[in-house]
């Protein structure tokens, strides 16, 4: 913790309202307290830190220093998380040189704070500030009864389709239930022997993982002292040989996510779908500029029609632990994730449709987000709905990067004689020897 | 081997040694600055792997509390070499070498040998063209061929494709890293052999032809054993660097998900350290890979005959 | 003779000079195997060489173009919009890049070549006791595998301080135990003992003797370590990937490596990615193509790697 003293933390955080000390650590007093502006005279503005790669990020830092004297972000674009993006954070913090403040995906939160990488920053985020955002949001940020990271955005997994391509296969509607989905993916095939519905990312094991979310299942539940790791449940089950049996008729391709081949596959349309959560349709705006207004976004099918979903990453901003300015990183990371101007500037710089965990800001995205991919069509109410239908229960476990390390390497033999079930028990296996060799509790 | 042995080569046997008073000064600052690098680089990384290999970091309950770091001894090894994971990379490894070197070996023998016969026409040309993609970073022969690999992207695949040939370079990644190699380090080898054929006294070979030796009778009888040493070398080389296989498969990885994470022991240290954070484990997975490398390296000098490459240059 | 004799460069001795004594007696079906000979080096160079040339296609293409592989026509011809979007992003970081990398792998190679002569030198030339048990353990240092290094490296370098700053990667870039061993062996082959003493009797002192004769003598030598190094550092990419975060220290390889990463959500980077690629690789040709009296004779004499 800093040496330095702080005072109570006001109700109001905007950066209007509060004047601000710049001790190294940011003190908020009293509206228009003298005191403040004095310090703050004195030594300048406090520096901190960002690492990030979510889009739009450099037009909210840029935003953020020019709304106000007090913080200065220096912005680090580094590569997307798991495109090596964490390894340089992990990198950084062992060696001690870690941001001030970096973004993390909710499923490796709990890896972050289980190593220690991030810092508890409860007492900076009273409990007025948490009720700005999603209770879904809040409670995959809240562990082990800590606060360990603010919320940017939610990603309800999303289906998205060629309109053009699913009326050549003389399909109506985009299908509701996994029965239609399948139904609708051999309609695609027929109509074009090189064409298939959507695609099954071996690489990505949150795309698989949401889906078992979707479906009911609950692979890491927190007890009292110890988890209860349970991946192989019904939920779980009902997906796996659901995607099992598609991959086996050859029903979806089978394609890393965002690889060249997927790319390529989408502008030659031979891919009529992408099974992905909200922030995709910024990325295919800017993948598929030639497609304009032939795509539309429908929510996810479920296996008995009724709406749920799981989500597809989602960032949030964390605090490195060693920090020592966490009070201007939270300032920062709360202007990112609650203001309408950060909003405004993210999704303004074109390629971002991130839909906001503090749903006072949806209205504000939604206005602001432009597509010509999907015409007209309403985004940001058909994210709302998915929004409410996250199952809720599903928790992310403390050694995500061996869990999904491990579904990666499995799922890469999904074609060849592999499947997906036996994945996922591999999975469970592997994590578990984890969860034990660091000395974490086990239990079913 | 009048012709070969440069006019100097005597003095290879006879080190120079110095009488005055002022030596003892004198090398020691002509070795400092590299054994204080090497020392800071080389012995001292080794040394804090090691030490880091013999820890682990440990949690409690859901793991949320704080970590500690604990001695495990041997724990982290016996972790590694318990992981069918990090087994497999050196599986894929070894069945990478079995194909890429006497491919790549034998390759650029073939064309050095071609080169140097009075066949070849053009020889700077080829030698050249040959050698060019050495020139090419191998993140960017990587990513050049990840592309010629990539349905819909490759042209090479739309001809195969509509030759009817269906081979899926990116779903068998031993060939497509094999292709990626051989392309980068066939010429770069070629050249060496090629410079050693070049070096053979030219009376030998004439005798030979003189009396009546077909060409290839002379490349396989003459001419292979005199470029030995070359040979040796180059393969010891090719072992070492073998063993360190990153860029291409890292490359390869984000479009090919059957190069998986732990696909050579150098990723899964990779992969354990900065994915896992597990940094025991990753110390413990670079000794083992290091000392792999020793033990082959021995055993190609030794196969070879020992007496040449590198105990020739303790001698020298 | 072995490897380990610097077997003299050639130079001289271009192909056409070479014995014709082989053409003399030719037998009648060698016209045949000439033209076996011919087309398989001809194949070969179309294995190597085409590649390049979709490199040097494929950096003409728009993002659309390239990644649906459609042909290259005159009418889609994007290169100078390309090279224009690659001297943008970023403010021309691309270019930064560019100039990191020369001076990593120019300055890196030049100090890490007078190092490994300066103690290849004094391996050659002195003798003193533990010398070979010292050499030995230089002979080691070839033998362990740099990449299993950086991980340790990276962790030590972050206790000094030093991760992320230009010396993380310039100065592991200096040391190259196999110089060292070259840089023996080339002084054995070019430095004769009786020049030394004759200097020495003129009463230069011992590190004089080695600057203003040993090192001009084993010039060679010093090349060939220089350019060995030089494509070594602009080559290598684990250690800048594990050493560096700061975008403006990056070298070519590290950069491209990371506008790779970033295809995944902006496919606009693939055109970048391509056309970087071939600006990094073609000073590496030109040079190569200049400079092939130089490497030729480097390998010759090394005729190692």
């Amino acid at each position: 913790m800093s040496p330095f003293p702080f005072s109570r933390r006001r109700s109001a955080h905007g950066p209007g309202v509060a004047a601000v000390t710049a001790l190294g650590l940011v003190t908020l007093v009293a509206c228009g307290a003298g005191d403040g502006a004095d310090s703050s005279a004195r030594k300048g503005p406090v520096s901190i830190t960002f690492w990030g790669w979510t889009k739009g990020t450099q037009e909210v830092v840029d935003a953020f220093n020019a709304s106000q004297n007090d913080v200065r972000v220096k912005f680090q674009e580094i590569p997307a998380g798991n495109a090596g993006g964490y390894a340089k954070i992990s990198n950084a913090v062992k060696a001690g040189n870690a941001p001030d403040v970096f973004n993390v995906e909710y499923p490796q939160l709990p890896d972050f704070v289980s190593r220690g990488a991030v810092q508890d920053i409860s007492e900076q985020v009273p409990g007025d500030l948490k009720s700005r955002y999603l209770p879904q949001a809040i409670r995959m940020t809240t562990l082990g009864g800590a606060t360990w990271a603010l919320p940017l955005d939610i990603a309800p997994q999303t289906f998205y389709y060629r309109t053009d391509i699913f009326e050549k296969a003389k399909i109506t509607s985009p299908p509701k239930t996994w029965d239609e989905f399948r139904a609708d993916a051999q309609k695609i095939k027929e109509a074009d022997p090189q064409a298939r519905i959507a695609t099954f990312f071996p690489d990505d094991a949150s795309a698989f993982e949401a889906m078992a979310w979707q479906a009911g299942g609950q692979w890491f539940k927190p007890e009292k002292d110890a988890w209860k790791v349970d991946f192989l449940d019904e939920g779980t089950k009902k997906a796996a040989g659901y995607w099992q049996k598609m991959i086996d008729d050859d029903l979806v391709h089978v394609a890393p996510s965002f690889s060249q081949q997927w790319t390529a596959s989408l502008q030659k349309g031979r891919t009529a779908g992408y099974l992905g959560a909200s922030w995709g349709a910024g990325v295919m705006g800017s993948t598929l500029p030639d497609q304009s207004g032939k795509w539309a976004a429908a929510p996810m099918p479920t296996f008995d029609g009724s709406a749920a979903s799981g989500m597809v990453g989602g960032s949030t901003f964390a605090v490195s632990k060693d920090s020592e300015k966490a009070e201007a990183a939270v300032r920062f990371a709360q202007w990112a994730t609650t203001t309408e101007a950060s909003i405004k500037a993210r999704i303004k710089a074109g390629a971002s449709s991130a839909y906001p965990a503090a749903p006072k800001l949806v209205p504000v995205a939604k206005s602001a987000f432009k597509s010509a991919l999907f015409g007209d069509q309403d985004l940001y109410g058909l994210y709302s709905d998915a929004a409410k239908s996250i199952r809720p229960g599903w928790a992310w476990g403390p050694v995500m990067g061996a869990t999904d390390g491990s579904l990666k390497d499995s799922f890469a033999k999904v074609q060849k004689g592999g499947d997906i079930t036996t994945a996922v028990r591999e999975a469970e296996k592997a994590t578990t020897k984890e969860l034990r060799k660091r000395g974490i509790k086990v239990t079913g | 081997m009048a012709g070969s042995v440069p006019q100097r080569a005597t003095a290879l046997i006879r080190p120079a040694p110095v009488p005055g008073r002022h030596r003892s000064g004198a090398p020691a600052l002509l070795l400092l600055p590299f054994f204080v690098l090497f020392t800071a680089v080389t012995l001292a990384p080794i040394g804090y792997a090691i030490h880091l290999s013999l820890y682990s970091e440990k949690r409690s309950g859901l793991g949320f509390g704080g970590v500690q770091r604990v001695f495990t001894g041997l724990g982290n090894y016996t972790s590694a070499l318990g992981d069918q994971a990090f087994l497999d990379g050196f599986g894929n490894l070894a069945l990478y070498c079995l194909f890429y070197i006497p491919l790549m070996i034998g390759l650029s023998l073939l064309l050095a040998l071609l080169l140097d016969s009075a066949l070849a026409r053009a020889k700077r040309f080829f030698q050249l063209a040959l050698f060019l993609p050495h020139a090419v970073p191998g993140i960017i022969a990587a990513l050049i061929w990840m592309y010629l690999y990539t349905p819909n992207v490759s042209p090479v695949v739309g001809a195969m494709e509509s030759a009817g040939l269906e081979f899926s370079m990116l779903g068998n990644p031993v060939p497509a890293v094999v292709n990626i190699a051989v392309w980068e380090w066939t010429g770069y080898n070629m050249i060496i052999f090629f410079a050693a054929l070049q070096a053979i006294p030219r009376e030998l070979l004439e005798a030979a032809v003189v009396d009546g030796a077909a060409p290839l009778r002379v490349a396989l009888s003459i001419k292979l054993p005199l470029i030995r040493p070359s040979l040796v070398m180059a393969c010891l080389f090719t072992v070492i660097g073998s063993l360190q296989l990153f860029t291409e498969p890292m490359i390869l990885h984000g479009a090919a998900p059957d190069v998986v994470t732990s696909w050579t022991p150098n990723m899964y240290a990779y992969t354990a350290a900065f994915e896992r954070n597990d940094y025991g484990l990753a110390a413990a997975a670079s000794v083992l890979l290091a000392l792999a490398a020793a033990a082959l390296s021995f055993l190609v000098t030794r196969l070879s005959g020992g007496r040449s490459g590198k105990a020739k240059g303790a001698e020298a | 003779m072995s490897t380990a004799t610097p077997t003299r460069p050639r130079r001289r001795q271009a192909p056409s000079h070479r014995p014709p004594a082989l053409d003399v007696r030719r037998p009648r079906h060698w016209s045949m195997s000439r033209a076996t000979v011919n087309s398989v080096l001809l194949l070969a160079t179309l294995y190597m060489l085409l590649p390049l040339l979709w490199l040097l296609t494929a950096s003409a293409k728009n993002t659309g173009d390239l990644v649906s592989g459609r042909t290259l026509t005159p009418d889609r011809w994007h290169l100078g919009e390309n090279l224009a979007n690659l001297a943008a992003v970023g403010d021309g970081v691309y270019f930064r890049w560019y100039l990191n990398s020369l001076l990593y792998a120019g300055g890196g190679a030049a100090l890490c070549a007078l190092i490994c002569v300066a103690a290849g030198y004094a391996f050659h030339v002195y003798g003193f006791s533990g010398k070979e048990k010292l050499f030995g353990l230089v002979l080691l240092g070839v033998l362990v595998p740099t990449t299993a290094l950086a991980l340790p490296m990276y962790l030590l370098a972050s206790q000094v301080g030093i991760v992320n700053s230009f010396w993380a990667v310039f100065l592991p870039s200096l040391v190259n135990p196999f110089g060292v061993y070259l840089a023996r062996v080339f002084c054995g082959g070019y430095i004769p003992g009786e020049v030394l003493e004759a200097a020495r009797t003129d009463g230069a002192g011992e590190l004089r003797t080695f600057w203003s004769i040993g090192l001009r003598m084993v010039m060679p030598g010093f090349v060939t370590i220089f350019l060995f190094q030089f494509t070594a550092i602009w080559n290598n990419f684990f250690l800048p990937l594990v050493m560096l975060s700061d975008t403006q220290l990056f070298p070519v390889s590290l950069g491209l490596y990371a506008w790779n990463a970033q295809t995944h959500a902006f496919p606009a980077y693939y055109p970048l990615v391509v056309t970087g690629s071939l600006l990094a690789v073609i000073p590496l040709i030109v040079a190569f193509v200049a400079l092939q009296r130089f490497w030729k004779a480097g390998m010759t004499a090394g005729a190692v790697k």
